[in-house]
C-alpha cells in the first residue's frame, strides 16, 4: 500500500486532513473526536498494512520516494520508511487516533468550536511528526521539527486564558526553538561537510562527518536541538510545565510522541556520534544525570500529571543513556523500551486525565478509593503501572530486561548500571503509587460527586493501550517480528537476528528486576516519609536551569528597560550626542588602525607643512573660522545667522580662487537665498537662545560636554582630511571627463558637461530632491495654519513692502537685469561657467529683491505661474530631454546634438540645452516655492498663546521691521 | 594650503557639531549647514586644490590643460551646495511648523511622544519569577 510511488501522499493526506479538519470538525458535533480519529486511524490501517514487508525475516527493507523541491540549493522532499520510522509512524498514528478519540470525549462539555480547534491542531501535530520521522532530508526534517515546537506551544496555551498556561507554553517554545536554531546550525553544517542533505547517505559514509574539522561543532550543535527537545538535563524543566496542556495533548506529545524526537535524531546519528567516545560520554552522561535528576523532582511532587511528567524525563534520560551505548542490544533496547514506554505511558496519562477529569482535583493525596466509580479506568491504570514496573508477563518487563543487558554489556563502567537500577526502583514505587493511590487507598475516600463519569470514548485508549501492554508482553514474537526487529535492524544499520523474548533463563538481568522490585517496594510503603523528607530538598531547584532562564528573561527585559531610559530618555540632544560619540569613535578606530600614521604617511604629512601659503587665502580661511565660531557661540540667532553667512561667502571665495567659478556663483547665490529665506523665518520666532529668559548677549556660554564632543570630533576629522590629502591621487576619472568632454558631448565646461550629459540621471534625480523639499514645505507652512488666501495675502504683502523709495524703484530694473543675466549664464553655461543651477539660483535672487522691495505678492505676480508648474515643466523636461537618446542609442540621457544650418553659421544643438533648462525652472520654481511660502506666513500673526516675550530687537533687519509695520 | 583647507574643515564641522548639540532647533538647523559647508569643502580638496584655473576647455584645444582644475569634485559639490539648501530651508520651515504647534524651539521641551507614556508597563512575568524565587 505504501510504495515508491505513494509514501509522499501520507504526508499530503495528513497536512490536507488536518487543514479540512479546521472547517470540519466545529460542525460535527460531539461526534468530532470520533470523526477527527479517522485521520489517524486510515493511516495508521495504511502503515500496519507494509508490516509484512518490513518484518525481521525480510531483512533490511526501506520505501523511499523522492519528489523535487529546491533542486538548486540540494532540497527535495524525499521521504524515507524504514523500520525505525515505520516504528515511530505506527505508535505517532496509532496513538493520535486514540488521542483523538478521547479529546472528543474530554472536551464533550466545551463548545463545538473549541473542540474542533484542539482537535484540528492534534491532527496538524500528527502531520508535523510522520513528517519528521519520514523525511530523508535533513531540511525538510527541521521544517518539520520546528513545526512540532510550534503546534507544542499552541497546544500548551491552549487554555489562553489562563496566564500560567501561556508562560509554560512561551518557555517550551523558548526551549525547544532555541535548541532548533543549534540544531539548523549543525544540519547545516553537516550537509556542507557531507555534500548531500540526504540523512540516509550521511549515514552511509559516517567518516565524511567525524573526519571533519568541525566534528566537535556538529556534535555540540546536534546535542543541544536534541536534549531541548527531549526535556534532558539541564533543559529537563519545559516538560514538567508544560502539563499545563490539557491532559489529551500531555499524553499525545509529551509523553508518547513529541518529546522522543531528540531520542530519535540520537539515535538516527548515533553512527557519526558515538564515533566520537567524547560524545558518547556526554549522551551517556547528560542521560544518567537527568535521570537522577527526574528521580529524585518525581519523589517530591505531588500532581498526578506532575509525577508522571518527571518519570517521562526519567525514561527519556534512560533512552538518551542507552543512545550513548553500543552493541546491537542498545538497539533492541531503544526500539523495545520506546515502544513499551509509549503503550504505558499514555494509557497513565489518558487515566490521569479522567481521574482529573472526573474529581476535578489535581494532587495524587486528593484521589482516593475511586475504583468502584472508576472501574475500567482503574484496571487500565493497573495493567499500565504494572507494565511500567516491569513486571513479567507484560512487555514492559521485556523492554526492561534488554535495557540491563545493554548497560551490563556495555564498555561503560559500572556506574551506569548502578543508577539505572536507582533509578528503575524510584520507576517502580511510582508505577505502585499512581495504580495505587488513586483507586485504591482507603485512607480519605473520595466523597465528593464525581463531575464526570467513564465514558466509551475515554475508556477507549487507556484500555486498549493497558491490554497491548500484556499482550506484547504475552506473545512477544509480534513485537519481534514487526515492531522491535525491523527498528533495532534499521538502527543497526545491518540486519541481524533480534531476539525479544520474556524468558531467557536465570540471567543477572533477571535477579537485578527482583531486587528493583523489592526496593520499589520499600519505597511505596515508606513513600509519604520519603516524600515529606524530598519536599525539603530545595538544592534541586537552586540549581535547576529554570531559574537560568528566568534569569536571562528578566535580564532581558532589564536590560531593554535600562537600555530605553538610557538612551531613549527623550531628549533628542542625548541621542545626537550619542550618534556623534559612536561616529567620532568609529573615525578614530579607523585613523588608528588604518595606520593612517605610519610611512610613507608620515613623509607625505611633512610634504603638506612645505607647501606655500597663499596669503590672500589665509586670511579668507580665518574668515570663514570667525564666522562659524561667531555662530556657534552667539546669543543671539539673528547673529549666529549672519555669522553663516559670513562663512558661506568665504568659502565662496576660496572656491572661486581655486578654478571653480561655478561652485563660487552657486555659492553666493544660494548664501543670498538662505539668508534672505532664514531672516524670514527668524521674525516668526524667538531669536535667542532661550526664550524664556532673552538675555545678555555679551555673556558666553560655553556647553563644556558638548564643546569637548565637538573638538574631538574636529580632530579626528582634521587627521583623516590631512591622509587624505598626502595620499597619491587617481586621475583617471579626471582625465576620462577630460579627453570626453569636447569630443563626445561637445561642451567646453567639464563641470556642467558632467551635470548635464554624463551625470544626468543623478542631476535629474537632485532637482527632483528640490521639488520634494519645496512640495515639504509648502505643505508644512499651510496645514493648520490657515496660510492666507489671496486677497488676504495681498493685503498683508502689501503692508509688508519696505518704504523705502530708493528700493522699490530700483527694484524692478534690478530684477529685469537679473533676469537677463539669468539666461545668460543659463545657456552659455555648456561652454563657460554657468549653466541651469547658476542660472536658476539667480533669477530666484531676482525673484527675492522684487519681493523685498515690493512684497512677496508681486513676486507671485511676476512668477505668472504656480512654483509647482515650474518645477513640473522643469522636471518634465528633464525627463524628455533622455528620450531621443533612449529611442535613438537606447540609452536614456544619452544627448543627441545636431548641426544646425542658419546659413551664415553652422550652430551645434542639443538635447543638453532642454535638459538644462528644466533643471533652470525646477530651481527656480523650488527656491521660489520656498521664498513665497516663509514670506506669506511671515505676514501671519503668530499665534496668540505662543507669543514670544522676549523684546528682541528686530529694527536691525528690514524684514523685522515689515512683520513690526503688519503687527 | 592643504594644511589651512584642513583646518578649515575640521573647524567648520566642529562648530556645525557644537551648534547640532544645542537645544535651540533654529541653531541646529544652522549648524546642519556649516557641516555641510564642511563636507562641500572636503569633497572638493579630495580631488586635489592645486590650480586656479577653471576646467574650462580652451578653444583650439580638445581636451583641458594640464593646469586646469579637477572638474569632478566641483561637478559633485555644485549639486551638493543646492540639495544642502533644499535641506536647510526645509528643515527652517519644520522648526517654524514646530514653534506654531509646540509654543517652544526647545528640544528637551518637545515631549509629545514621551507624554504618551512606556511602550510596556512592568512585565508581570517578572513578579511572579520574583514570588517563585522567594517562595
Amino acid at each position: 500500500m505504501l510504495t515508491e510511488d505513494t509514501l509522499s501522499l501520507v504526508i499530503l493526506i495528513a497536512f490536507l486532513g488536518a487543514t479540512l479538519s479546521f472547517f470540519i470538525l466545529p460542525r460535527v458535533g460531539k461526534a468530532s473526536g470520533v470523526v477527527a480519529a479517522l485521520l489517524p486511524g486510515s493511516l495508521f490501517v495504511a502503515f500496519v498494512s507494509v508490516l509484512p514487508d518490513f518484518s525481521l525475516g525480510e531483512g533490511l527493507h526501506s520505501v523511499e520516494q523522492t519528489v523535487s523541491w529546491v533542486p538548486s540549493l540540494g532540497i527535495n522532499l524525499t521521504f524515507r520508511l524504514d523500520g525505525f520510522s515505520l516504528l515511530f509512524s505506527l505508535l505517532i498514528t496509532g496513538i493520535g487516533a486514540l488521542v483523538a478519540l478521547y479529546a472528543g470525549s474530554y472536551f464533550n462539555d466545551k463548545p463545538a468550536a473549541y473542540r474542533g480547534r484542539f482537535l484540528s491542531y492534534i491532527l496538524l501535530f500528527m502531520g508535523a511528526m510522520l513528517g519528521t520521522v519520514l523525511s530523508d532530508n535533513l531540511m525538510v526534517m527541521f521544517v518539520f521539527w520546528e513545526m512540532t515546537s510550534l503546534i507544542s506551544f499552541l497546544l500548551i496555551g491552549f487554555d489562553s486564558t489562563s496566564k500560567a498556561a501561556r508562560d509554560a507554553a512561551l518557555q517550551s517554545l523558548v526551549v525547544t526553538a532555541g535548541g532548533g536554531l543549534a540544531l539548523f546550525g549543525g544540519l547545516l553544517l553537516v550537509g556542507m561537510e557531507a555534500g548531500t542533505f540526504s540523512l540516509h547517505a550521511i549515514i552511509l559514509e559516517p567518516s565524511l562527518i567525524t573526519q571533519s574539522p568541525l566534528f566537535g561543532v556538529i556534535a555540540m550543535l546536534v546535542l543541544i536541538g536534541a536534549f531541548t527537545k527531549s526535556a534532558q538535563f539541564p533543559f529537563h524543566f519545559w516538560l514538567p510545565n508544560a502539563m499545563q496542556a490539557p491532559t489529551p495533548a500531555s499524553a499525545y506529545l509529551h509523553s508518547a510522541t513529541m518529546v522522543k524526537l531528540g531520542v530519535y535524531l540520537l539515535a538516527r546519528f548515533d553512527p557519526l556520534l558515538t564515533a566520537s567516545s567524547v560524545v558518547a560520554g556526554i549522551i551517556v552522561t547528560v542521560g544518567l544525570i537527568t535521570m537522577i535528576v527526574a528521580a529524585v523532582q518525581a519523589l517530591r511532587v505531588d500532581g498526578f500529571k506532575a509525577i508522571l511528567a518527571y518519570s517521562t524525563v526519567a525514561s527519556l534520560g534512560l533512552l538518551v543513556t542507552l543512545i550513548g551505548l553500543d552493541g546491537p542490544v542498545s538497539a533492541v533496547g531503544i526500539s523495545g523500551f520506546i515502544v513499551a514506554h509509549a503503550l504505558y505511558k499514555a494509557a497513565l496519562f489518558f487515566c490521569a486525565g479522567i481521574v482529573i477529569h472526573a474529581t476535578g482535583a489535581k494532587n495524587l493525596g486528593e484521589m482516593c478509593g475511586l475504583f468502584s466509580r472508576l472501574p475500567i479506568t482503574a484496571v487500565a491504570a493497573t495493567l499500565a503501572s504494572l507494565s511500567m514496573a516491569g513486571l513479567p508477563p507484560f512487555v514492559g518487563f521485556i523492554a526492561k530486561e534488554y535495557v540491563l543487558e545493554a548497560k551490563l554489556e556495555s564498555a561503560f563502567a559500572t556506574y551506569v548500571t548502578f543508577v539505572t537500577i536507582m533509578v528503575n526502583t524510584v520507576l517502580v514505587a511510582i508505577a505502585a503509587i499512581v495504580a495505587l493511590r488513586p483507586f485504591y487507598s482507603r485512607r480519605n475516600v473520595f466523597q465528593g460527586k464525581l463531575l464526570h463519569g467513564e465514558t466509551p470514548g475515554m475508556t477507549t485508549g487507556p484500555a486498549l493501550l493497558a491490554g497491548l501492554g500484556v499482550f506484547f508482553g504475552v506473545f512477544a514474537d509480534i513485537p519481534q517480528h514487526f515492531l522491535v526487529g525491523p527498528s533495532a535492524m534499521a538502527l543497526a544499520g545491518a540486519p541481524f537476528f533480534v531476539s525479544f523474548e520474556i524468558w531467557h533463563g536465570l540471567t543477572p538481568m533477571l535477579g537485578l528486576s527482583i531486587l528493583m522490585v523489592f526496593f520499589g517496594a520499600f519505597l511505596v510503603w515508606k513513600w509519604d516519609a520519603i516524600h515529606a523528607v524530598t519536599a525539603r530538598w530545595t538544592l534541586l531547584d537552586r540549581l535547576a536551569l529554570e531559574k537560568g532562564y528566568f534569569w536571562l528573561f528578566d535580564g532581558l527585559l532589564s536590560l531593554a528597560r535600562l537600555s530605553t531610559a538610557t538612551f531613549q530618555n527623550g531628549s533628542m540632544r542625548t541621542y545626537v550626542s550619542a550618534t556623534i560619540a559612536v561616529v567620532t569613535g568609529a573615525m578614530a578606530y579607523a585613523v588608528l588602525a588604518g595606520g593612517l600614521f605610519e610611512a610613507p604617511g608620515q613623509a607625505a604629512f611633512s610634504g603638506l607643512l612645505d607647501e606655500p601659503l597663499r596669503p590672500y587665502l589665509v586670511l579668507t580661511t580665518a574668515l570663514v573660522a570667525l564666522g562659524a565660531f561667531v555662530a556657534a557661540v552667539a546669543q543671539s540667532l539673528i547673529i549666529a545667522l549672519v555669522a553663516v553667512g559670513l562663512a558661506g561667502y568665504g568659502i565662496a571665495i576660496i572656491f572661486m580662487m581655486n578654478g571653480a567659478p561655478d561652485l563660487a556663483l552657486t555659492q553666493f547665490s544660494v548664501e543670498t537665498l538662505f539668508v534672505v529665506i532664514v531672516t524670514a523665518i527668524l521674525v516668526q520666532i524667538p531669536t535667542y537662545a532661550n526664550a524664556s529668559t532673552p538675555g545678555d548677549t555679551s555673556r558666553l556660554d560655553i556647553r563644556g560636554g558638548d564643546l569637548l564632543l565637538s573638538l574631538a570630533f574636529a580632530l579626528v576629522l582634521f587627521i583623516i582630511v590631512l591622509s587624505i590629502a598626502s595620499k597619491p591621487f587617481n586621475p583617471a576619472l579626471t582625465e576620462y571627463f577630460s579627453a570626453t568632454s569636447l569630443t563626445e558631448a561637445f561642451g567646453r565646461n567639464v563641470v556642467n558637461v558632467i551635470l548635464v550629459d554624463f551625470r544626468a540621471l543623478d542631476t535629474l534625480g537632485e532637482i527632483a530632491v528640490v521639488a520634494f523639499a519645496a512640495i515639504g514645505v509648502w505643505g508644512l507652512l499651510s496645514a493648520g495654519e490657515g496660510a492666507p488666501r489671496d486677497s488676504e495675502a495681498s493685503a498683508q504683502a502689501a503692508g509688508l513692502a519696505l518704504p523705502s523709495i530708493i528700493f522699490t524703484s530700483t527694484a524692478r530694473f534690478f530684477f529685469v537685469l537679473m533676469m537677463v543675466a539669468s539666461l545668460i549664464v543659463l545657456f552659455r553655461g555648456h561652454n563657460e561657467p554657468g549653466g541651469g543651477f547658476i542660472g536658476g539660483l539667480i533669477a530666484s535672487a531676482g525673484f527675492a529683491v522684487l519681493a523685498l522691495a515690493l512684497g512677496v505678492n508681486m513676486a507671485r505676480e511676476r512668477l505668472v505661474l504656480h512654483p509647482f508648474v515650474w518645477m513640473g515643466t522643469g522636471l518634465v523636461l528633464g525627463l524628455v530631454s533622455g528620450i531621443p537618446g533612449a529611442v535613438i542609442n537606447g540609452s536614456f540621457l544619452t544627448h543627441q546634438w545636431a548641426d544646425l544650418d542658419l546659413g551664415f553659421t553652422t550652430l551645434k544643438v542639443g538635447t543638453t540645452y532642454i535638459f538644462d533648462i528644466g533643471v533652470y525652472l525646477t530651481v527656480i520654481g523650488g527656491v521660489l516655492a520656498f521664498l513665497i511660502r516663509v514670506q506669506q506666513t511671515m505676514a501671519l500673526k503668530a499665534p496668540t498663546p505662543f507669543t514670544p516675550t522676549s523684546s528682541t530687537p528686530f529694527s536691525s533687519t528690514p524684514s523685522s521691521s515689515a512683520s513690526g509695520a503688519s503687527a | 594650503m592643504t594644511l589651512a583647507y584642513a583646518a578649515i574643515i575640521a573647524i567648520l564641522a566642529g562648530c556645525g557639531i557644537y551648534m547640532i548639540l544645542a537645544q535651540n532647533l533654529v541653531r541646529i538647523i544652522l549648524g546642519v549647514s556649516l557641516l555641510a559647508a564642511s563636507a562641500n569643502i572636503l569633497i572638493f580638496l579630495s580631488g586635489r586644490v592645486n590650480s586656479e584655473v577653471p576646467p574650462i576647455i580652451p578653444s583650439g584645444a580638445e581636451a583641458l590643460a594640464d593646469t586646469a582644475a579637477n572638474p569632478l569634485p566641483q561637478a559633485l559639490v555644485l549639486t551638493a551646495i543646492v540639495i544642502g539648501f533644499s535641506l536647510t530651508a526645509f528643515a527652517a520651515a519644520l522648526a517654524v511648523k514646530a514653534y506654531r504647534s509646540l509654543g517652544t524651539l526647545d528640544t528637551d521641551e518637545m515631549l509629545d511622544a514621551e507624554a504618551l507614556g512606556a511602550p510596556f508597563p512592568v512585565p508581570a512575568a517578572s513578579k511572579t519569577v520574583a514570588a517563585k524565587t522567594e517562595g
